[in-house]
């Protein structure tokens, strides 16, 4: 077997051993609830209280809303039990006694971890665009999805390295998916009063501590991405399309996250390349 | 202490001055080990001994604190692919992913073994793998559903799998059934013999060890305290032989005969009680290693006109010298 086939050995072993979680099954679930309700929600309400020239950008709403908390949280859930869940039911041990690559397992545990969280984001981004198109229509401007599916994925990979890299450290679910939560909304409430106390006192220090918190370019980036392609008319409409992005620039935004990746990536590669293969936790 | 087993031929495993220290007073070694290729070595321990941890450095999953561990020549932290090449592990009471089937796990496993190029080949080599493991109806059970036994069976399995020229067994008879245990004594026992492969096994069964290996390493509190053939383990720790014997009930005239002979230290008298008024046993305790006075001793029940059904001696000795072993060690605390 050459590395690749070994590496998509554990790809595929990380999705089925994430799917026989069930945690997996209840997230499909609720992408599935969050990409259609909120259509048939805005339908009932009547549709004369939403502008008619929203209507072909409407497939957004599904995809901004549930972005900042649904997927991170998501790319969180996934990623705290990739390695910490194997430590704790002792079936690590075995599979790290072959004549495997250390690197070879992690890699395909993060990618396996990743790609499952790819197929919920594109879930979502899926039911969203048909869920407007059933209640409100033919949709306009389709062409980005892409883009902004990679987007999404690259913003959210911050938080799924952080909570991949704290499972492989603490080596308890549980904790590792406590700790990333708390940093994630720590960031973002920090964020919130940074850039509020900026604009009450236009001290660039609160700026700048705002634009470097992990949640500043992962709520940044897809909207940095979309803004260009969509009429004011939907970021008007849909007020959490915040259009007065914290960081500045989509660069800025690709970098800072990138920054973090990397780094807890090597974390955890590091730990993991050099540290003990603990035995089951009781 | 210098335990080495082998020393004439290129060893499979060796542990040189290895120390795992895991801190808080938790530490095993300095262990010295040489493991040849072929041998069958029995590796004996009371809990906590430090067996698993020497697996786990032969394993490259725990990294020695100092001295050095080397598998088929290699470091099997820094070398792990070319050290655990042809190599094969099989824990106590396996945790074994539960979501899979016996068939399931052990794709993923010969997915991680460099042998299988060709699925057709994986396919058969887990048949067969199923079948001698007894557990080919059970293949697309999922484990989770297996009992205690059948997943050791899937232990032992998964071990077996792609033709492995060492085996590494901790406590591989565990939740087995007495048929179960026969048969992988048998299946180990062919893999040394036709296969000419290296098995190192740890076991508190002293009986397996006795009847499957060759040689034996005791360790004690995280040090090699005697290795050796069965033999030579047994001769170094006892200074005494026993003779087992299944007669007819015995005449005080008779006993008191066979404690004038002067080899003789003590016979059990507790096991003269005939069974169904047929048959005694008894264990004569003799002074000497070497010495064989069984013609004397049945010349003796002969001639008293009792009945001599059987005379055996020096059996299940390792267990006595494991157990005298540790007394020592401890100060007779076992």
């Amino acid at each position: 077997m050459s590395r690749f086939e070994v590496i998509f050995t554990f790809i595929q072993y990380e999705i089925k051993r994430a799917i026989a979680r069930k945690k997996v099954l209840a997230l499909v679930a609720f992408t599935i609830l969050l990409g259609i309700v909120p259509y048939y929600a805005l339908s009932a309400a009547g549709s004369t209280l939403i502008p008619s020239n929203i209507y072909p950008y409407i497939w957004v709403v599904g995809v901004f809303s549930v972005g900042p908390l649904f997927l991170n949280f998501t790319a969180i859930l996934i990623a705290a039990g990739a390695m910490a869940e194997e430590y704790e039911q002792g079936t690590a041990e075995l599979l790290l006694s072959k004549p495997i690559r250390r690197s070879d397992y992690f890699i395909g545990k993060f990618l396996g971890g990743y790609t499952l969280f790819l197929f919920i984001l594109a879930l979502n981004i899926f039911l969203s665009v048909v869920s407007a198109f059933t209640f409100f229509g033919v949709q306009s401007n389709l062409h980005i999805i892409p883009g902004l599916f990679l987007a999404q994925a690259f913003s959210s990979l911050v938080f799924y390295s952080l909570a991949f890299m704290l499972g492989e450290l603490i080596r308890r679910s549980s904790l590792a998916y406590i700790f990333s939560s708390a940093i994630f909304f720590s960031s973002f409430i920090i964020s919130t009063f940074m850039g509020l106390i900026y604009t009450l006192t236009e001290n660039e220090l609160y700026k700048t501590i705002q634009i470097y918190l992990p949640t500043s370019p992962a709520n940044s980036l897809p909207i940095q991405y979309a803004l260009p392609n969509l009429p004011q008319s939907i970021t008007n409409f849909a007020g959490f399309i915040n259009t007065a992005t914290p960081v500045p620039t989509i660069e800025l935004s690709i970098l800072i996250l990138l920054t973090y990746t990397l780094i807890t990536i090597a974390i955890a590669a590091i730990y993991f390349l050099r540290a003990d293969i603990s035995r089951k936790q009781n | 202490m210098a335990a080495t087993i082998s020393t004439n031929s290129s060893a499979i495993i060796e542990f040189n001055q290895a120390i795992k220290d895991y801190g808080s007073n938790k530490k095993i070694g300095p262990v010295n080990l040489k493991i040849k290729k072929g041998e069958v070595v029995g590796f004996l321990g009371p809990n906590g001994s430090g067996k698993t941890t020497c697996i786990r450095l032969i394993l490259g999953l725990i990294k020695a604190t100092s001295g050095t561990v080397k598998i088929n020549g290699f470091n099997p932290i820094s070398n792990h692919v070319e050290a655990l090449r042809n190599v094969a592990y099989s824990p106590e009471l396996p945790n074994i992913q539960t979501f899979l089937s016996p068939r399931e796990f052990l794709n993923l496993i010969s997915h991680e073994l460099p042998y299988f190029n060709d699925n057709t080949i994986r396919q058969n080599e887990i048949n067969k793998i199923l079948e001698l493991v007894g557990l080919r109806e059970y293949s697309d059970v999922k484990v989770g559903k297996l009992s205690k036994g059948m997943v050791q069976r899937l232990s032992v399995a998964q071990a077996l799998i792609g033709s492995p020229k060492t085996l590494i067994l901790d406590e591989p008879m565990i939740g087995l059934d007495p048929a179960g245990t026969a048969h992988f004594r048998k299946v180990f026992r062919n893999f040394a013999s036709k296969d000419h492969g290296t098995v190192f096994m740890s076991s508190h069964v002293m009986s397996e060890v006795e009847s499957l290996c060759t040689s034996v390493a005791i360790i004690h509190r995280g040090t090699i305290l005697f290795q050796g053939t069965v033999a030579e383990v047994t001769k170094k720790v006892l200074n005494y032989s026993l003779i087992q014997l299944e007669t007819s009930p015995l005449t005080p005239k008779t006993i008191q005969k066979l404690t004038k002979i002067k080899e003789i230290i003590s016979i059990d008298p507790t096991l003269n009680k005939p069974k169904n008024n047929q048959k005694t046993t008894m264990e004569i305790t003799l002074n000497e290693k070497d010495v064989d006075i069984r013609p004397l001793i049945s010349d003796i029940i002969v001639k008293s006109g009792a009945k001599l059904y059987t005379i055996k001696q020096n059996e299940n000795m390792l267990e006595r010298a494991y157990i005298e072993a540790l007394k020592e060690k401890d100060g007779g605390q076992h």
